[in-house]
């Protein structure tokens, strides 16, 4: 054997080197722990707080809760964070813990944070569904254990379990406001106009595509605007880039991108912008005034809409509150404050089978060149 | 000593070849299909889109050969295009060059403690970056504290990267991006064959044992491997942001099996000492052909895209493994008569490609045979 | 004694972790150490548990697949679509339904594994192709539907307990891995499968029918996973496209993290059993301590790698100077020169 000998200062190189790598997986380990370690400080802290203002008229009851959204690293769910946790600091509760599957791709991530949720006992999960009805048994095991569920964003499937649904809009004004947008872009003799989703199983935007197509239908003024396709590009950003591409190369006479998903919209003007098509193809849909501000002052996506997420997580922190601690009954009629949002009433909801319970916040707001900046 | 007369058709070579052959034979199957598909258009569609994952099937080819793997990358990508991002942000004035130097010095870092961990802490590639695929994942999360950056912050030299034109003829355009991918892969295809460093890449993918007695410095080839794969990301990462524009902490995530896949497709054995560069692009270009070619085909709806999709990934790489065992049979009754005067070094084993059979540094083998 | 044990090194190791993370999680929660959590945190990824069992031999053997989770929804959704509309025409009872979803699973992974074995294309660029295809066939039963109704034995098959506080699938995967570890390391296939992984072309001269193990291998990986998407099917209540998409990931992790050797021929099935305790074990922890999911994985991932090195630190530093003979202990003074 033809070793090579290392001489004595190579050794040391190799100590020292090895010395910086288990240092630096120390750091990196210690930052990952680390951080768990300040979420429990920042909570023990602020419970604290809550004996403080326990004065305060229905707030400050014990009450721990889980704000579980689509997936990880999309803007809107943020934004619902930091509504939620305003929320419950003027309530004067412990803060909701933010948890989410790594991806969208995965909706199984939501069912395993459910089930930990009725093991742990927390009293509220506040859920936007990515999992259709798969999450089902979980929801009907944390309904059992006691667990209040207030969807929002995107609704359960079943009445089962799901004490309230926070509807941002309604569902069918969402498909109105579309098409309002798809024909104020494209005027009277209307057009061509693709769809580019979330994926085929996002309960939400199937709900507005469906209900985009249906006004479509029933409404003679928007009859000249013909829906040519529907696609989906699964919220990543690649996979939206290329689809929006595909369909302008697939439909030579098209004239409008829908995007009822603020990933996808956002790809779409991108893709536009970058291949110089916007004087013929414009974009539309559901989009963050952030993401989408240069799009709208390029002319590229002259309007869009959504409302606003973080009123939607403040609203929602509410409701879950206010049914979690049995202060307002989960029924048709009663009706709740929302610190800042003004108050609410529950009511069915017309949009899906009756027995289930919605509020609507609202409003939309439609953004064009004259307001998205500083929206 | 030499290679032998078969090295202008060594399996790399003829791995590309018979690639080339089929991503032809796509794009006459697709011909009749798609309206306007042999235009320009279509040419800067696959060309722009194809640039990240070569980038990144590239630097998995680097690590691939020293029988190592980088499941990190996407996750590399997504460091770099974020923080990247934030610092042109902040700093608009700041020129392109040290802009792409960033990226790619991010990534180099992160490539860098991966290759550490490998090389001198001894622990299986496939561990630490399995490892740093979530670690430095969930340091983005962290850092980015749920603020996207969007494209109006970027200065437009940034934003305007994908649409920067080097040339071009009618509608068909050499974007600056597709460039820089076929610079990266003429680069290092050249150099890994004319250093003695690329030669000895290969010999400790080849056949780490034999490697190590003949003395080749078998850590520092493994770490410089890894600094190679994590440059190469920051520099995806770079193109992921201008791409883009809108980045999130989801940027780039399952990167790293599209890279696998085309680096494998593209002739890289796992098993290490095999792949090449060229190859790799290519591997890349033909599942981004088949994917873009197939959302433009009327026919094919939405749901039936994916099924149709997987087959023809399999048919490709059928008709490439039959065209290649082809080429490898006319090879082999050509190169039988030199290969009986030239005796192989004892070690090469059948499967051993080319570089592996000669690790020692020969000056004169490369002028031979053209 | 450190000579018997060195081959048992990572699983001492990881039963180490184990014991460590435990601990750990006992004095974070208090709701950790009741049975239903522990019942809840194996019932949760049963199905990837019991594909992991396949996987290792798989990988053993010198293979891979990655197109577990598509050929999961595939099998689902063609046990739904069959039970819900019929074959041709004509109502298909619903046990039969399940059957007929396995035998296709089964020509499925004949499919991959003839593909393998006749033309020399290599498993992991095969199955990535089954990756995406299979869930695309799936996509074409199911498009964006849900379907659903399944017979109420179905869900109660994978919800209610069969032995003790223990469901069906956590039973059915504990028998499993008993019965993998005695074929894998006492039959004479379990050695043909190492041997094979080892170096393909002494198996071959040695006598291996070396292709008949890889296609027999390769067809049962995608039985089981077909199996274990029929199981997710009734956990879940309903099929979808989507249903365990990129479980190949955090399957194949379970394996490899077990000591199993991507390039084949080498690790035990214990130390995939322990790795997937630990596994499961930390993240549930992490998940009842609050720590959000991509953050766990770091956790994880950075515990394993700097379980190794310090493994590796410690070997080189206080045990052995030389890399080479580990039979001679030498003492610690002269490790640091």
């Amino acid at each position: 054997m033809t070793h090579v000998i290392p001489t004595k200062e190579r050794q040391m190189n190799i100590r020292q080197l090895r010395l910086v790598a288990a240092a630096a997986v120390i750091a990196l380990v210690a930052a990952a722990c680390g951080d768990d370690g300040d979420d429990a400080g920042t909570e023990a802290g602020e419970t604290d707080e809550t004996d403080e203002t326990a004065s305060a008229a229905e707030g400050g009851e014990d009450f721990s809760s889980i704000l579980l959204p689509k997936c990880t690293g999309i803007a809107v769910f943020d934004q619902a964070n930091e509504g939620a946790q305003e929320a419950a600091e003027e309530l004067g509760i412990d803060a909701p813990d933010f948890q989410a599957p790594a991806t969208c791709e995965d909706p199984t991530g939501q069912i395993d944070i459910m089930t930990a949720a009725a093991t742990q006992g927390v009293d509220a999960v506040m859920i936007s569904n990515n999992a259709a009805e798969q999450i089902q048994p979980a929801v009907d095991a944390a309904a059992d254990a006691g667990v209040t569920v207030v969807s929002w964003d995107s609704h359960l499937e079943s009445a089962e379990g799901e004490n309230l649904y926070v509807s941002q809009v309604d569902l069918d004004e969402t498909g109105v406001v579309m098409a309002d947008m798809a024909l104020d872009i494209l005027g009277e003799e209307g057009g061509q106009v693709a769809i580019l989703s979330a994926s085929p199983d996002a309960s939400n935007q199937n709900a507005w595509i469906e209900a985009f197509n249906t006004a479509l239908a029933e409404d003679p003024q928007y009859e000249n605007i013909e829906v040519v396709d529907t696609v989906y590009g699964n919220d990543e950003d690649t996979e939206s880039y290329n689809q929006a591409l595909g369909l302008v190369d697939s439909y030579p006479d098209l004239d409008l991108i829908m995007a009822p998903t603020t990933v996808g919209i956002a790809a779409a003007g991108k893709a536009m912008t970058d291949e110089g098509l916007c004087d013929q193809i414009k974009v539309s849909g559901l989009g963050l005034p952030d993401e989408m501000a240069q799009y709208t002052n390029s002319g590229c996506a002259p309007q869009f809409a959504l409302w606003s997420f973080v009123d939607l997580g403040y609203v929602t922190m509410h409701a879950a509150y206010a049914i979690g601690t049995g202060q307002v009954e989960a029924a048709a009629g009663e009706t709740f404050d929302a610190g800042r949002m003004g108050s609410y009433t529950i009511e069915e909801d017309p949009t899906r089978d009756s027995g289930r319970l919605r509020i609507v916040m609202g409003p939309f707001t439609v953004y064009d060149e004259s307001n998205v900046d500083e929206g | 000593m030499s290679a032998g007369s078969g090295r202008l058709l060594r399996p790399e070579r003829l791995k590309e070849l018979s690639l080339l052959a089929v991503i032809g034979v796509t794009i006459l199957v697709f011909t009749p299909l798609v309206d306007g598909y042999l235009s320009g258009r279509f040419f800067n569609r696959v060309s722009t889109s194809v640039t990240i994952i070569a980038v990144l099937a590239v630097a998995q080819t680097l690590v691939i050969i020293t029988r190592n793997i980088d499941l990190s990358l996407g996750s590399i990508v997504g460091v770099t295009a974020y923080v990247t991002g934030q610092f042109v942000a902040a700093h608009p004035d700041v020129t392109p060059v040290a802009g792409v130097g960033l990226a790619i010095l991010i990534g180099a870092g992160l490539g860098c403690i991966n290759g550490v961990l490998v090389a001198y802490g001894r622990v299986p590639a496939i561990v630490v970056t399995l490892g740093t695929l979530a670690i430095y994942r969930s340091w983005l999360i962290e850092y980015a504290n749920a603020r996207t950056i969007t494209t109006d912050e970027l200065p437009s030299w940034v934003a305007d990267l994908p649409r920067t034109t080097v040339a071009s003829w009618g509608d068909l355009d050499l974007r600056l991006v597709f460039v820089v991918a076929l610079i990266v892969v003429v680069v290092l295809q050249a150099t890994t064959a004319k250093l003695r460093w690329g030669r000895w890449l290969y010999a400790i993918g080849s056949n780490p044992d034999a490697a190590r007695q003949m003395g080749l410095p078998h850590r520092r080839l493994v770490l410089s491997a890894f600094v190679g794969s994590g440059a190469l990301a920051g520099l995806a990462g770079f193109l992921f942001l201008a791409r883009f524009g809108t980045i999130n902490v989801t940027a780039g995530q399952g990167f790293e099996l599209d890279s696998v896949a085309a680096a494998v497709v593209g002739g890289a054995s796992i098993l290490g000492g095999t792949g090449s560069f060229v190859g790799a692009l290519l591997g890349a270009v033909l599942i981004d052909l088949l994917d873009q070619s197939l959302v433009r085909v009327e026919a094919v709806t939405e749901f039936y895209r994916n099924a149709i999709l997987g087959a023809l990934i399999l048919l490709a790489v059928i008709g490439d493994a039959g065209l290649s065992a082809w080429f490898r049979r006319r090879r082999a009754s050509e190169a039988r008569p030199a290969v009986g005067t030239v005796p192989s070094p004892a070690e090469a084993t059948p499967a051993a490609p080319g570089p592996a059979a000669s690790p020692i540094p020969d000056h004169d083998e490369e002028a031979s045979h053209a | 004694m450190r000579d018997r044990l060195r081959p048992w090194s990572w699983e001492i190791l990881l039963a180490l972790i184990l014991v460590v993370s435990i601990v750990y999680n006992a004095s974070r929660s208090d709701v950790y150490l009741t049975g239903d959590n522990f019942v809840n945190l194996f019932q949760l990824s049963i199905e990837k548990v019991i594909v992991a069992l396949i996987m290792t031999f798989v990988i053993i053997n010198g293979e891979i697949d990655l197109s577990v989770g598509s050929v999961m929804a595939f099998s689902a959704a063609v046990m739904a679509t069959v039970s819900e509309s019929g074959l041709w025409g004509v109502d298909v009872p619903f046990g039969v339904a399940i059957v007929i979803a396995l035998l296709v699973s089964l020509v499925v992974g004949l499919i991959h594994g003839l593909v393998v074995v006749k033309t020399g294309i290599p498993s992991l660029v095969v199955t990535l192709a089954g990756l995406i295809g299979w869930r695309g066939a799936a996509r074409v039963l199911v498009e964006d539907r849900s379907v659903g109704d399944f017979p109420q034995w179905f869900g109660e098959l994978a919800r209610d307990d069969l032995v003790g506080p223990l469901p069906f699938t956590l039973v059915l995967a504990i028998v499993g891995f008993a019965v993998g570890g005695v074929v894998l390391h006492r039959t004479a296939f379990g050695r043909s499968v190492f041997v094979i992984g080892n170096n393909a072309a002494v198996a071959r001269y040695s006598g291996i029918d070396v292709a008949r193990i890889k296609l027999r291998l390769l067809a049962t990986s995608a039985f089981v996973a077909g199996f274990a998407g029929i199981l997710f099917a009734a956990r879940l209540g309903s099929v979808r496209g989507n249903i365990a998409e990129t479980f190949e990931l955090d399957i194949i992790t379970m394996v490899l993290l077990g000591g199993i050797s991507i390039f084949g021929g080498s690790g035990s099935l214990l130390g995939v059993a322990l790795s997937i305790v630990i596994v499961l074990n930390l993240r549930n922890g992490l998940t009842l301590a609050n720590v959000e999911g991509q953050v766990q994985t770091g956790v994880i991932g950075a515990l394993l790698i700097l379980s190794v090195l310090t493994r590796n630190v410690a070997e080189r530093y206080l045990l052995r100077p030389r890399a080479a003979s580990p039979l001679e202990p030498v003492p610690a003074a002269r490790a640091s020169p």
